[in-house]
């Protein structure tokens, strides 16, 4: 008891006597500032109350604004105004403050007093200076010593008192072992070779054979599934299928080859920023995209663009670096240093993504993704394209040819006889409103309509236009011209119109062919006005798979203009073009990566709409007249033609000589376009292999990967952590106080990945090796997977934890490796009796005295039955399946689920199909994360809605019926019970055991032999048929033998 | 019936064996004496065996009726058992709650929010002064013009209370006396699955637990055989989708979710044993599995074989008491008759209302119903009459019901969607047509039962319907007054997860006193 300190509560008092000679204050202090002080006095500086800040000792040790008295005073308990606060009785004045509803207890005031008296030492947080080679600890038991691991492991268990457990007997420790490595049980033949085999390392085989299996790499990738948020389908309200299973094939390589884990990250945080990146490395980035997506129509855009960046940046804190990074996204963190500022330099990494944050109302793929042709397909692709670009290198020397008889015609004036009375050629569409038609004028049978949205009657408003009659527009309701203007992207067209707009009008669409706006992110084409200039946009799926580009002047408004688009079918922004009044607009490209068609491929395929549009802004208060649809790219000579044919008049009155540069160029292109006829064959050759090409493209498969845009997108600070909240500026860089980002590493997602894995990173090695440690028993040394933070848990093994992290950093990040390390360690062989003393001294295991047990997950459960019972389908990767499932449950989601038929339904449970708003129950009700966000450590609960699911689910029932069946073939009953119990648990069967279950056979057998109608749903739950050659009975009852065992604790725990 | 024996018959006294699974309260439970434990809580479906143990029927017993006097109710508040929690924090009024959640957002400019001024603005532009700028969705925000769209409906004052209600509600105008109307709520959220998700957990993203699953994790069940926590959806309704999270637990422990029941052979998902196999046939088979796993106790010494097998026995009794709940046979015709025709098909709003009365009857201590379909976008005076049809009668009937039988008393009635809608049309406005799009800043709920005013109105929004105008309830303290209701603090029912105290209401949430009785 410190002698200047002020008199202590007797409680404290009495719990100061018993403390510790030394506190500590990682380990005593820290975790009590944190979690009871930090709220209002930590790192969180917008939030911090009268200006008292405890994580560190210089802010801690100032003097006090309000008082210039001090809240701590190093070594001296009785002037630190933090004693005195914390030991008061009045509310005004003790902390916490009552409100909180947070409190100490004398524990740990006196712990708090004692530090102080002992000089209030500050040490850095232990997770964030790096790992240091730990020395292995010398220990007695040396016979308990197999590898390192059991040296850390028999130190602390020492420090407790206890001893370590008996080797676990070999049929329990290879069915632990198979379920730790593969998710699947030993086979009998698997089993029956490792108690054969006496070898010295017989058990090291046996490691070392499951490693090599290809279910080992599964069994990984299962967890990543939890980590990288893997799932089928988009998530939010409308969470319709997608098809992301190239990307988890991936990952199942990835482990198989033994990928080096810092390379397994760099791959998928950043494989598309590699030199030259391969498929698979641009593949691997699926990772970052695996984030729900929002197809509610009513969302705005940037508000979920913000979000699923905001997802990537999260996942880096919780996945990789074991820290609750998101709690900074809205202000500075509570408890760890990482400051809001912090938190939007790590997301303006991840920012740079040309998409959209409300996705397609349709199975359509997000953007940007990649197309993952198949062998044949890409061979297919790469002939095409050869040929469409010797197609167009042919037709440039036909251009040039074909120049030198537009010359003479030119020369001979032949020009001057052009009839300027005619439309240029190919005209498929003509409305100029005479007499109030909205139909097309060339064939009075296309009719066009007024349509508003929801609205189907609508009346125009025929108004005076640039001739006769025009239309004015109100901007909700269009002109449906029906099916006049649906083209694909390899066809050529054009549209051109008049048009006056309104002064006031700076926004709006003038033509269209698309459903709504970004609900079906822009499919189709467009013209629209945009901030007073012109905007035109080719699109599959907006902003990526596009062709987006904008004039650079401003348009005139209240007087009449002609408005004209043309595309030549290229995919090309070069190949679409606006004029206005016969002049082509200079334009600037924003998009230019057009690569999957523009139709809907739908029974209600829109068409060309003019002047508003379905959700979307239209252009009240203009007037619209002569619009002209083509099936053709419109010479610049036709387009001005159209647009004012007195200005072709004038120009084709000109002699030769009076021509300009410019006038001849146009003619010449007009001859070639419309009298070669080498080149219109031409043309028409190449139109048809683009089409070829074109819808060949379509059966592509499509998957979301990361891109970097050109330029990288602007990052702000987003204030209260809303979307359109800008504050400061920000730049890519890492937290300082995890480790600053070295100027060696390029400043982008490359960069980030490199800096994760680089040596002087605190946390990823170790947040790994930890991760798999749980894996395997259960708890983390840090049982706080996703937390190494001030707020999370210390490590029980500090060392243990560094020693690991290092070596799985030496060993080059060999994953395989790292687990034969851990389950090569005596820790991991032993027994998991749990005696009386351990469950006393160390209920939940955390000192390893015993070995580890766990109730299988779900997906065990599942596989271990499918595998006992031979239904088991091992094939390896491919589309999620799905298994049995009772009928209905994804309608409250407006969906129907079609169970698959044959051996996609015995599939390896982490093949089930992922629905995010319907969890498949047969796993989810063992505690399957929704993976809506990055999951790392998985909730244990133990609720009767299991034993149904074990009890009834047909999957089980059916297996059952197997087993049951199986079981027919021993002539001796104890005989096939005996070799389903092993089948079922990976042991023999005890004595007292098999004499139960031969009871409960023939107990089952003469029930069902006499009430037959019972055997019914045991013999017909399922689709998987026996033979009549058995009596039902007995097959029944043998179902219920091998149900029960099922149910029982020898299979559904792991020992 | 299967006895316990040898070890399993420590099973019945040793708490260990009863505890959660749950790693994260095992912390808790640490600090609980054995006694303690076994007298004063349950944890919810993880340990419904548990039972009914907060002793809240003494408490209730002595506490019914309006006049507490305060000296006795902090006597009755000492005498209580508090749980593991320390819940109730204080004298609760409601035991239970069923929650009739419209999904969609109904209009409440249709239903209950009168606003005889609207009909001379009839097609007039929504002010910009009444707007203030505020955010639409993406579904209208575009429109040239925000006509405003006056309810087609004709709307009558009711009962003592004058409470107004619109022509659709011909039942629950019968019964406005009983009810407790806000028509000041508030959301943050304008589209579905955000507004859907914050009503429901208090956050606009996935990953909190449900308004249910706090109640479960606070309270557990007041029925062994049945889950705490039960939803119903109206089958064949259609709408906005739903999703599993909403009655999800979030980063609470698994047993706390909402537990769905439907209509049908298996109201429970897997609860039918194999066609013909009956509750007798499976009661032999789990005293062979008990015994079975009486011998791997022997050579493990795990509790949680025991645990396991505990959860065994309480599945075995939902298999009877599940179908026992649902099987509405023994209701008399004029209880039919009272929720109307539909009630006799299961899976319909009202047979869901039935039910509901039923499950918390029997001790359920939270009944979520959900009703597609309020999303009335276009053709809103249409949709709003079908959606009144199927759901107005059977939410009067419940009330009454409940009143009849003594529980309103007891019972908590909520009833209202995400947001509210806007008076401008969306989409074209005519004489008998309008669309009406998410409105968040304004939109009416009831409740009724515990401790809530009957015949209450409460809050005022302005003459548009647009904006409140006196007495915001806020989402949160929505929640915050619910919990009261339950004798729960909202800022103290709190769950740390990844280092931080999570509760319901977040960081807001004040208790709404003047809707308290």
């Amino acid at each position: 008891m410190s002698c200047s300190g002020p008199k202590l509560p007797k409680l404290v008092e009495q719990a100061y006597e018993k403390l510790p000679k030394k506190v500590d204050f990682n380990q005593d202090i820290k975790p009590i500032l944190s979690d009871k002080c930090f709220i209002c006095h930590g790192p969180d500086k917008a939030n911090v109350k009268a200006a008292l800040q405890l994580h560190l000792p210089e802010l801690a040790f100032a003097a006090l604004e309000s008082s210039g008295k001090f809240a701590i005073k190093p070594g001296n308990s009785n002037k630190s105004q933090l004693v005195h606060r914390i030991l008061s009785d009045d509310p005004d004045i003790v902390m916490p403050q009552p409100e909180s509803h947070l409190k100490l207890s004398d524990h740990e005031k006196a712990l708090l007093i004692k530090w102080i008296d002992q000089g209030a030492k500050y040490d850095e947080h232990w997770a964030f200076i790096a790992p240091q080679n730990p020395q292995i600890p010398e220990v007695k038991l040396k016979e308990k010593q197999a590898n390192p691991i059991d040296n850390f492991i028999l130190a602390k268990l020492k420090t407790q008192n206890l001893l370590p457990s008996e080797k676990a007997n070999k049929e329990i420790l290879l069915r632990r072992l198979s379920f730790d490595l593969t998710g699947l049980p030993p086979s009998l033949s698997d089993i029956e070779s490792f108690m054969n085999d006496h070898s010295p390392n017989a058990y090291e085989k046996q490691v070392d054979r499951l490693l090599a299996s290809p279910h080992f790499a599964e069994q990984m990738t299962l967890d990543w599934m939890d980590l990288s948020r893997y799932a089928d389908t988009h998530g939010y309200t409308v969470d319709r299928y997608r098809d992301v299973s190239p990307y988890r094939d991936w990952v199942i390589e990835a482990f198989d080859k033994n990928m080096p884990y810092d390379k397994f990250i760099h791959w998928q945080m950043a494989g598309d920023m590699m030199k030259n990146p391969t498929k698979e490395q641009i593949l691997a980035t699926t990772f970052n995209r695996l984030h729900p997506q929002n197809q509610e129509g009513g969302i705005i855009d940037e508000e979920f663009r913000s979000e699923y960046v905001a997802d990537r940046t999260n996942l880096v804190g919780e996945g990789f670096l074991g820290l609750t990074i998101a709690c900074a996204k809205c202000h500075d963190h509570k408890y760890d240093p990482i400051s809001q500022k912090n938190y939007y330099e790590l997301y303006s990494f991840f920012n740079n993504v040309n998409e959209s944050g409300q996705i397609s109302f349709d199975s359509s793929m997000p953007v940007p993704n990649m197309l993952l042709p198949k062998q044949e397909q890409e061979e297919f692709i790469t002939y095409i394209n050869g040929l469409i670009k010797n197609k167009e290198k042919a037709i440039d020397n036909i251009i040039i040819s074909e120049s030198k008889k537009a010359g003479q015609w030119l020369e001979s004036q032949s020009y001057q006889k052009l009839n300027l009375k005619t439309w240029p050629s190919k005209l498929i569409a003509k409305v100029d409103f005479l007499n109030g038609s909205l139909n097309n004028a060339l064939n009075p049978s296309e009719k066009g309509k007024m349509k508003r949205q929801h609205s189907p009657k609508q009346f125009p408003k025929i108004v005076n236009g640039f001739s006769d009659r025009g239309l004015e527009l109100d901007g909700d309701a269009w002109l449906d011209l029906d099916r006049i203007g649906v083209f694909k992207r390899n066809q050529a067209f054009s549209i051109g119109l008049r048009i006056k707009i309104p002064e006031a009008l700076e926004n709006g669409v003038i033509f269209h062919k698309n459903i709504g706006t970004r609900i079906y992110n822009y499919r189709g084409y467009h013209l629209a006005l945009k901030e007073n200039k012109l905007e035109a946009m080719l699109a599959h799926f907006w902003p990526d798979n596009a062709i987006v580009e904008i004039s650079t002047k401003e348009i005139p408004k209240n007087k009449w203009l002609q408005l004209t688009m043309t595309y030549d079918g290229s995919s090309k922004a070069e190949g679409l073009k606006i004029y206005l009044d016969g002049e082509e607009l200079g334009t600037k490209i924003n998009v230019d990566n057009l690569y999957k068609d523009i139709i809907y491929k739908q029974s209600n395929e829109p068409g060309l709409q003019i002047g508003a549009r379905w959700r979307g802004k239209g252009i009240g208060g203009a007037v619209v007249d002569d619009i002209l649809v083509f099936d053709k790219t419109l010479t610049p000579l036709e387009v001005v033609q159209i647009s004012d044919v007195k200005q072709l008049q004038l120009i084709i009155n000109k002699s030769a000589e009076e021509l300009t540069l410019a006038e001849k160029e146009m003619l010449k292109e007009y001859y070639v376009s419309n009298y070669s006829k080498t080149y219109r064959s031409s043309m028409a050759e190449l139109a048809a292999i683009r089409k070829t090409q074109v819808d060949s493209l379509e059966r592509i498969q499509e998957i979301m990967v990361m891109k970097e845009m050109r330029e990288p997108r602007e990052t702000f600070l987003l204030e209260l952590g809303q979307y359109n909240q800008y504050g400061e500026r920000v730049y890519p860089n890492t937290p300082e106080n995890i480790l600053s980002f070295p100027d060696s590493l390029e400043k982008n997602r490359l960069g980030l990945a490199k800096w994760l894995t680089s040596k002087a990173n605190p946390l990823t090695a170790r947040v790994a090796v930890n991760r798999y440690w749980k894996n395997i028993f259960g708890t983390g040394i840090v049982r706080t997977v996703e937390d190494f933070g001030n707020q999370g848990e210390l490590p029980t093994h500090p060392e243990l934890l560094d020693w690991l992290a290092i070596q799985f950093i030496k060993s080059n990040w060999n994953v395989k490796n790292l687990h034969k390390l851990i389950v090569m360690s005596n820790t991991y062989q032993q027994s998991s009796y749990t005696s009386d003393v351990f469950l006393e001294r160390d209920k939940t295991n955390r000192f390893l005295a015993r070995g580890p047990s766990k109730r299988l997950s779900g997906e065990m459960l599942r596989n271990n039955v499918l595998a006992a019972s031979g239904l088991l389908n091992r094939k390896i990767g491919g589309k999620s399946v799905k298994p049995y499932q009772p009928k209905g449950l994804w309608k409250i989601n407006g969906s129907t689920y079609k169970e698959d038929k044959g051996e996609k339904l015995y599939r390896k449970s982490m093949y089930t199909i992922w629905k995010r708003s319907v969890p498949h129950p047969t796993i989810a009700t063992f505690d399957a994360p929704d993976r809506s966000f990055c999951s790392v450590r998985r909730q244990e609960t133990n609720t009767p809605l299991q034993a149904l699911v074990m009890m009834n689910d047909p999957t089980y029932v059916e297996a059952s019926r197997v087993l049951g069946y199986n079981m027919m073939s021993y002539s001796d009953p104890k005989a096939g019970i005996s070799d389903v119990f092993k089948r079922l648990t990976g042991r023999s069967i005890k004595n007292e055991e098999l004499n139960l279950l031969v009871d409960l056979q023939l107990h089952e057998f003469k029930k069902f032999k006499s009430k037959e109608y019972k055997t019914e749903g045991w013999l017909n739950t399922g689709e998987f048929r026996i033979s009549d050659e058995y009596s039902k009975a007995m097959v029944a009852a043998n179902a219920v033998v091998a149900s029960t065992i099922m149910n029982s604790d020898a299979v559904i725990t792991k020992r | 019936m299967y006895v316990k024996k040898g070890n399993n018959i420590k099973m019945c006294h040793n708490h260990d064996s009863l505890k959660s699974n749950n790693k994260d309260l095992q912390e808790i439970e640490k600090q609980l004496s054995r006694r303690n434990f076994l007298t004063k809580t349950s944890m919810g479906l993880g340990a419904i065996a548990l039972g009914s143990l907060l002793n809240a029927e003494n408490a209730f017993a002595s506490v019914k009726g309006n006049n507490i006097d305060v000296t006795k109710a902090d006597a009755l508040l000492k005498s209580y058992n508090k749980n593991r929690l320390g819940l109730p924090h204080h004298l609760p009024k409601a035991k239970r709650i069923v929650y009739l959640f419209q999904s969609g957002g109904p209009s409440q400019l249709d239903m209950w929010d009168y606003k005889p001024k609207l009909k001379n603005m009839f097609g007039q532009d929504l002010p910009d002064s009444v707007r203030q700028g505020q955010r639409l969705t993406a579904m209208s925000a575009e429109q040239t013009a925000f006509p405003m769209a006056p309810s087609i409906f004709n709307f009558k004052q009711h009962g003592e209370s004058g409470a107004w209600a619109s022509e659709l509600l011909p039942y629950t105008s019968e019964v406005v006396d009983d009810l407790c109307f806000i028509k000041s709520m508030q959301t943050d959220q304008i589209n579905h699955d955000p507004a859907i998700t914050f009503m429901q957990t208090g956050n606009q993203l996935p990953g909190r637990p449900s308004i249910g699953a706090w109640l479960s994790y606070g309270f557990g069940s007041d029925n062994e055989n049945l889950p705490t926590f039960i939803t119903l959806i109206t089958k064949n309704n259609g709408g906005q989708p739903l999703y599993s999270r909403l009655w999800g637990n979030g980063f609470l422990p698994t047993e706390h979710q909402g537990v769905q029941f439907r209509s049908g052979k298996d109201p429970v998902l897997y609860l039918s044993n194999p066609e013909n196999y009956d509750g007798h046939d499976r009661r032999k088979m789990l005293d062979y599995l008990g015994q079975l796993n009486d011998l791997q106790y022997d050579a493990y010494g795990d509790p949680e074989i025991n645990a396991r097998m505990t959860q065994y026995e309480m599945a075995f009794r939902m298999q009877t008491s599940v179908p026992e709940v649902t099987d509405m046979s023994d209701e008399p015709d004029y209880i039919f008759d009272l929720y109307g025709k539909d009630s006799r098909d299961p899976g319909t709003y009202a047979a869901n209302c039935l039910m509901a009365r039923k499950l918390l009857e029997k001790g359920v201590k939270f009944v979520q119903l959900y009703h597609q379909g309020w999303d009335q976008h276009v053709g809103c005076p249409g949709g709003l009459k079908h959606q009144n049809k199927l759901t107005d009668q059977a939410n009067a009937a419940l009330i009454k019901d409940l009143k009849q039988r003594g529980m309103l008393e007891d019972t908590l009635v909520v009833w209202g969607g995400e947001f509210g809608r806007t008076v401008y049309s969306q989409g074209e406005l005519t004489e008998t047509n309008y669309g009406r799009d998410h409105h968040p800043k304004a939109f009416t709920m009831w409740m009724a039962g515990a401790g809530v005013k009957p015949g209450h109105l409460h809050g005022q929004t302005d003459d548009f319907g647009y904006n409140v105008e006196k007495d915001p309830v806020h989402v949160h303290d929505f929640h915050a007054t619910l919990m009261h209701l339950f004798g729960v603090d909202h800022e103290r029912l709190i769950f740390k997860h990844q280092g931080r105290r999570y509760r319901l209401t977040d960081v807001h949430g004040k208790v709404v006193k003047d809707i308290l009785s």
